[in-house]
């Protein structure tokens, strides 16, 4: 759930940005950081291994700027993507208010990218939360890999209802990055308005 | 959205900066921030004679995050929780105490600062915003965020992510 500080006028949302290992989730915040202005945008915490794998969570506050008064701002977080991290990973999740599911688009990939989204709505459920609560979008990342699957067969495994939107990103590159996150951002905002 | 949040203001927002303001004074510290333990500043204050604080924000992510993982280390030895968490460097010190359920207070000393006073005055500090924080505890639907709101922010994200 979103803080609300009145005192200093301040509405705050949380994103995580989720997904298996080496997908891209940090790539993702490394762009946004490189490319907000910086009066938009505050310190980049990185928790990090020595060979820049995510141990605990990637952090980036970034400023909408003042709506109706209030200074508005979004966190945004990385959790990290190996299998064994779980437990940091969960951690993350709390107060989460939108997601951005960072998909792996390699031919090898296909079964942690099914994985990883289990492993979100099991976690989710810990908190008594579920994707019909929690705004999501999905990134299928690394588009510009030469064995990169399908979007459909990538979609088949993590999303085969069809129910969540879908972005096609080559991170590194810059591409596909802020749509998804404009449209999380949108999908919390709106979620946010329902409840009021 | 649908889990309830604290949300400080009016009176609320002042009886706890007065504690936060004491609290410097009492335990002779730089800076006392209220967070809550999803990492977001609810409230802080600073001594007159400290000098400017780092990142605010990423001192309250840091510390709920190092506190929800000190919680589960908790869990797994079969400890309901870990009681505080005590960082001390050469110059500078960081004493965290859990509030309540919802919420950690943060103080940020020098290291000629005895670790007692600052402990004493903190779980003193601690007691009091308890009660203050629970009070504050609110739906989203209490917020009073409209969809005026939604529709302003909703124009400003292009303004700052592209069209």
């Amino acid at each position: 759930m979103s803080t609300i500080n009145f005192a200093n006028r301040e509405i705050n949302f949380k994103i995580v940005y989720y997904g298996p290992g080496l997908s891209g989730k940090t790539t993702n915040l490394r762009w946004v950081y490189q490319t907000v202005p910086e009066e938009r945008k505050g310190e980049m915490v990185s928790l990090a291994t020595e060979d820049e794998r995510t141990l605990f969570f990637d952090f980036l506050p970034v400023d909408l700027g003042e709506v109706k008064g209030f200074k508005t701002r979004f966190h945004l977080y990385t959790v990290p993507g190996q299998v064994f991290y779980n437990a940091s990973r969960k951690l993350i999740l709390r107060g989460v208010d939108g997601i951005v599911f960072v998909a792996d688009s390699a031919s090898n990939r296909l079964r942690a990218n099914a994985e990883s989204m289990r492993n979100l709505r099991e976690n989710l459920a810990e908190y008594g939360l579920s994707l019909e609560h929690i705004p999501m979008v999905l990134q299928i990342n690394k588009r510009d890999l030469p064995d990169a699957l399908p979007v459909d067969m990538i979609r088949a495994v993590i999303d085969p209802e069809g129910k969540f939107p879908i972005f096609e990103a080559v991170a590194t590159k810059g591409k596909g990055v802020f749509e998804p996150l404009k449209d999380v951002s949108r999908r919390v905002l709106s979620k946010l308005a329902e409840h009021t | 959205m649908i889990e309830p949040t604290v949300a400080l203001y009016g009176d609320a927002f002042n009886r706890a900066a007065a504690i936060l303001e004491d609290l410097i004074d009492q335990a002779q510290v730089r800076y006392a921030l209220l967070v809550d333990r999803k990492g977001f500043v609810l409230a802080h204050r600073e001594a007159l004679w400290a000098p400017r604080p780092p990142a605010l924000d990423s001192i309250a992510t840091l510390v709920a995050g190092n506190a929800a993982a000190t919680q589960a280390l908790a869990n797994l030895l079969g400890e309901p929780k870990f009681n505080e968490l005590v960082k001390q460097g050469e110059k500078q010190g960081l004493y965290v105490e859990d509030v309540n359920d919802l919420t950690l207070l943060v103080m940020i000393f020098d290291t000629d600062t005895p670790i007692g006073r600052v402990k004493l005055f903190g779980k003193k500090a601690a007691g009091e915003l308890d009660e203050i924080t629970r009070g504050a505890v609110v739906m989203p639907r209490e917020l009073g965020i409209d969809k005026e709101f939604h529709e302003s922010a909703d124009a400003m994200l292009d303004d700052l992510f592209g069209n």
